[in-house]
This record gives structure tokens, sequence and C-alpha cells, in this order.
């Protein structure tokens, strides 16, 4: 009998011993933007996650920048494993070998999703999740003529009621500078079009902010009527009873991409390109347009009329989305950035 | 040879022996200091003279020729000089006033003095967002007395910004002068009301002199904050109005520019030790010449 119990023992601890160490192994450690946002991210994408792999998942409120400053600091002995990224520092953590590459049979959404989407996922940059559009949003009680092109914002009567945002700090500022610069004749070797255009708004009496409080701040103020940001701010200020618009124009709309990617170095890989291909299903997709008005990208993605209406939806509208070089933007945005300041400072 | 060796050890031991419970209480402070303040810092001051191949001056080089950084650097000291003088013309008055009212009414005002400490910086600054913004109670007040017409404000202005570090800083001038005006004797003041000078005289030949000390310390205090400050110049001065604080964090968190940031910040600490050392020892020098004298003085 006794001896029966050990062995018994024994064949339970080896049950067991593997089980634990499974359960310790399946933790996956990402970032969150914090906020609604995050509570949104635990709801769309966390919670079903965790509850279909019986995994755990702990959330690091981190955003972009201090994220790639964390993954730089740990790049020997990394502590995420997976990064939710935006504004093109996914391309810059990629080409500092700080992300991993992904290929598309991994994930099985890969033909469900707009082929911009997950363009560079070979090369370590994860798929969008979803996109914010840039384009321009206007107060509708005191716009009589809504905008439509980007040059509409160099009406001298607007004056001081245009926000223009800091394209140095803020990743949305710079994709509206390079929309600008690019209607303007320029390209992403030479953004002075875009600079000058800007000075003019400036000389006209635009006021620059740089965090999207203010924005909130001067449309409730009264005092901005036209700003070129994104999409999903206009749902923000709407959602504030504000009564403003957000258009396309006709030269298109940029895009900033929100991604979710793979940290390099590792140990569990497997779970976290679950977890990817999880965030980037049709449902996830559906539910941030839904909730906070980013851009599907996965095409498979039935939206209602209204809701459509609100992002950008459909391969016709798609189409008609900017995209820049993220790797170029990588090289430049220094000397943008020098550029801009210098363009800016009285 | 082999005592003096053995000595050594010995010596050590004797003081350990001798200041155990000394050493053992800093150690805790100490050891925070250095993880906290001395490697981050001595981390930062390296990075600045890290080019792409070893040591190199090239960041260095980068800064100073340059108009936009050297422009920062005058502006980040411009304020600061502004910041001062406006936080002396109104703290010594009213450090003044606190020294020579009765106790009741000096806690009062010493309390509307710190109060405003209690609150975080990032709180103080969102007030004058709103106090000095486009549509904020400055620009209604304008309005209403028809001086203009539309809405106006402070905000993204060096006005703008002088007047909220200046309502962030005063305590700290306040406080300084107020400690050295507490220990100057009354009876000075009054023997020379005596002997016949006016108000404005016994100030300035007798009271704003005995001052110099906590005038010059409450002056340094804030100059040396206010050029490293960056929360309030960059929330209300916003991005067209950059100084010194404001584009160290830009380097770093926007252009990922750590060598970058590391020159600007070796160059403020720089800036901020050449005001700090020269004062410390002056100090010192006047201390001693004080004790010297204060009894002699005193009893005159």
């Amino acid at each position: 009998m006794g001896r029966l119990h050990g062995t018994l023992g024994v064949a339970l601890a080896a049950l067991l011993v593997p089980a634990i160490a499974v359960a310790q192994e399946k933790t996956l450690i990402i970032n969150s933007f914090g906020g609604s946002y995050e509570e949104h991210h635990r709801r769309l994408v966390i919670e079903p996650f965790e509850k279909e792999f019986g995994v755990r998942v702990e959330v690091v409120t981190a955003y972009s920048g201090d994220t790639l400053a964390q993954l730089r600091a740990q790049k020997e002995n990394p502590q995420f494993d997976v990064v939710h990224l935006s504004g093109g520092l996914e391309t810059i953590a990629a080409t500092d070998g700080l992300l991993a590459p992904i290929k598309p049979e991994e994930l099985s959404n890969y033909g469900d999703m707009y082929p911009f989407a997950v363009a560079g996922i070979e090369d370590g940059i994860g798929p969008m999740y979803s996109t914010a559009a840039i384009g321009l949003l206007y107060n509708t009680e005191m716009v009589k003529t809504p905008p439509t092109s980007w040059k509409d914002l160099m009406q001298p009567e607007l004056g001081s009621h245009l926000l223009v945002t800091d394209a140095a700090s803020n990743t949305y500022g710079m994709l509206a500078m390079l929309m600008m610069n690019q209607v303007n004749g320029g390209d992403l070797g030479d953004v002075t079009p875009g600079l000058d255009f800007v000075k003019q708004l400036l000389d006209n009496g635009a006021t620059v902010v740089s965090k999207s409080p203010e924005i909130q701040q001067n449309f409730a103020q009264g005092t901005a009527w036209i700003a070129a940001y994104a999409q999903d701010y206009a749902f923000t200020l709407t959602s504030a009873g504000l009564p403003v618009k957000f258009v396309q124009p006709s030269e298109g709309a940029a895009f900033a991409p929100i991604t979710v990617n793979l940290v390099a170095g590792r140990p569990n890989r497997d779970l976290a390109v679950k977890f990817i291909d999880f965030s980037i299903r049709a449902e996830a997709s559906a539910g941030w347009a839904e909730a906070l008005r980013y851009s599907p990208t996965n095409r498979t993605v039935e939206l209602s009329d209204e809701l459509a209406a609100e992002v950008i939806y459909g391969e016709e509208a798609v189409a008609k989305l900017v995209g820049f070089d993220p790797v170029q933007i990588g090289e430049s945005r220094g000397e943008w950035n020098e550029a801009w300041k210098r363009a800016l400072t009285k | 040879m082999g005592g003096a060796t053995a000595g050594r050890p010995r010596g050590f031991s004797v003081a350990w022996r001798r200041h155990k419970e000394a050493l053992v209480l800093i150690a805790p402070g100490a050891l925070v200091l250095v993880l906290a303040f001395l490697f981050p810092v001595g981390h930062i001051l390296v990075l600045g003279f890290l080019g792409e191949e070893g040591v190199s001056l090239e960041h260095y080089a980068a800064f100073f020729v340059d108009d936009y950084y050297l422009g920062v650097v005058g502006r980040t000291f411009r304020l600061a000089f502004v910041i001062t003088a406006c936080c002396l013309l109104v703290g010594f008055p009213l450090a003044y006033l606190a020294a020579r009212v009765g106790p009741r009414a000096r806690i009062l005002l010493i309390l509307l003095v710190i109060l405003p400490l209690m609150t975080s910086v990032v709180i103080r600054t969102f007030g004058w967002l709103v106090v000095l913004g486009p549509g904020g109670v400055l620009s209604d007040f304008l309005q209403a007395i028809g001086l203009t017409g539309a809405p106006t404000g402070l905000l993204h202005t060096e006005t703008g910004i002088v007047i909220a570090m200046v309502q962030v800083l005063l305590p700290f001038m306040v406080l300084t002068v107020l400690g050295v005006l507490q220990r100057q004797s009354a009876d000075l003041e009054e023997a020379a009301r005596t002997m016949g000078a006016s108000f404005w005289r016994v100030l300035r030949t007798v009271t704003l002199p005995l001052s110099v000390p906590g005038i010059v310390s409450g002056s340094l205090i804030v100059f040396a904050l206010s050029i490293s400050s960056f929360i309030t110049p960059t929330l209300v001065g916003g991005v067209r109005l950059p100084v010194l604080a404001g584009s160290i964090y830009q380097a770093a968190t926007g252009s990922f520019d750590w060598n970058f940031a590391g020159v600007q910040s070796t160059l403020l600490l720089l800036t901020a030790l050449a005001v700090i050392i020269p004062y410390a020892s002056l100090m010192r020098r006047r201390t001693s010449w004080q004790t010297g004298a204060a009894p002699g003085a005193g009893h005159e």
C-alpha cells in the first residue's frame, strides 16, 4: 500500500510539474495606452483572449513613446511579449531589431486584412489592428462651407480660428504636415513646401497646439473652428457635446498606423503570435470602430451605415487613404523636427 | 613597515567603531542618492560625449554652431532674470510685511504664501491655462472693460510664462527673505527712525543691506528653479516659445536623441553650478565676516 501511494505520488507529481511550468509560462506581458482606450482594449481583445486560451495577460500602461524607450532600455533582457505602438514608432523599433518578424501563414486572419495593414510583418512591423485617419475637423455651427481640401486651411478669414498641431511632438500633427506638404508639391525628400504653408497659416494667426486636450479646450471655448487632426478625436469632441465633424479632404486623409507587435528575444513566441492574430480578427476591428471610431483594417468587418459614415470604411474610401513610407519617416523625422521647430519658433 | 600596513585596517575599524551609528544612518540616503541621482546624472553626462565612434565633441559642436539652440538658451536665461526680478519685487515687500506684523497676522501671511505649494505645479499651471487662455477669465475681463473686441489672452506669450512662473516660485523667495528679515533686530530700524531717517531711507540704508544674504539666496533659488523648470513654460508658452528644459525633453522623448539631450542637460547643470558655486563661496566669506563683526556691531 505504502509503495503504491508512493508511486501514485510520484506519478501525480510528474503530472503536476509540467502543468505548473506551463501555467507559469502562460503569462503574456503587453502594454496598452491607459484610460478608456485600455478599458476597451480589455473588453475587445485582452479578456476574450484570456478566456479562450486560458492564459493570463498582464497589462502595463505605457504610451508608444514610453514603450519604445523601455524596449530600448531592456534590449538585452526584454520584459514585454507584445507591444502596441502607433505613429511610426513600430518602424523605428523594427529597424532597431527590437521586434521580431511574423510569417503570413502564422496569422489565420492574414487574408482578411487590407494589404497595407500587414505590409511590414515580415520585417518585424506588426499588423495594424486599426488606423486613425488624419483629415480636417470643423465646427459645424461656425463654418458655413465645410472644407473640402487641405488648401482650404489657407483662408485668411479663418485667421486665429485655425489650429495647427505640433509636428515635432505629435504624430498626427506630423502626418497633417506631410499632407499639407504633399498638396503643395512637396514630398518626403523635401518638406519645405509644407513648412512654408504652415508658416503662412501662422502669419494668418493660427494657433499651435501640441496635445489633444488643447484641441478640445479650444473648440469648447469657441475660439477654434478648424483643426487638422484625427477622425477618432472628432468622435471624442462630439461625445463631449461639441458640434464637430470630420472630413476626408479631396486629396485624401493620411492614416496613422496602430500596430500590435512581437517583441524579439522572448521565450513564448507562439502565444504572443496567437495574441497578435487574435487582435486583428474582424470582431476586434469592428469593436474599435464602434467604441472609438478607429478605422477597421480588416476588410471583412461589417458596420452599420451610421457607423460607416464616421470611419474610413469600404475598399473605395480606404483606397483614398494616403500612406507615407514609415522607413523614410523614421530616417527623416529628426531632421523634420529640427526644421519644424525653426519654422515655428518666434 | 609591518606596523604601518597593519595600522591602516585598524584605523578603519576604529573609524567604523566610532562612527558606526552615523554610517548606518546615512547609508539608506546615500544609496538612494547614488542609485537615483549620481548614476543617472553620470550616465547623461557621458552620453553627451559619445559619438558614432567613441568619445567625441560632435554633439557639443552641433549645439554651439546653432542659432536656434542659442536662441533657446537666450530665452531661458532672459525669462529666468525677469522671473527672478519680479519675484523679488513682489516677494520682498510681502516678506517685509510678514516680518514686521504681529505673530497672528504673520502666520496668516505665511500660510497664504505656502498654501499654493500644497498643490501640484501641474494643477496650478492648468489653472493658469484657464485664466490666461482665449475665452478665459482674463480675456473676458479685457473684453468687458472694452480693451479688446475679440477673445484674446496671454497664453503662448512670454508674459504669460512670467506670470505663471512668478506665482509658482514666489514662496521660495518670500520664505528665504523672511528668514533673514526675522533675524534682524527691529531695534536697528527704530534707532534709525528716532535719529530722523525717513521710512525709505531706513529701508535703503539699514533693512536692505542687512537683507542681502536672503535676497541673494532667494534670487538664486528662484533663478535655478526657473532655468530648469519645464512644465509651466511648456504648457503656458506652447511649442513656439521653447526653453532649455523643454528642449531636453523634446530631444529625449520626441527625437530620441539622447546624446543631444545629454549635451543640453550638461550645459544646464553647468550654468546652474556657475551661478551657485560663486554664491556659496561668497556667502561663506560673508558669514565669517558677519560672525566676526557681529558682537561689536551688536553693542554699538
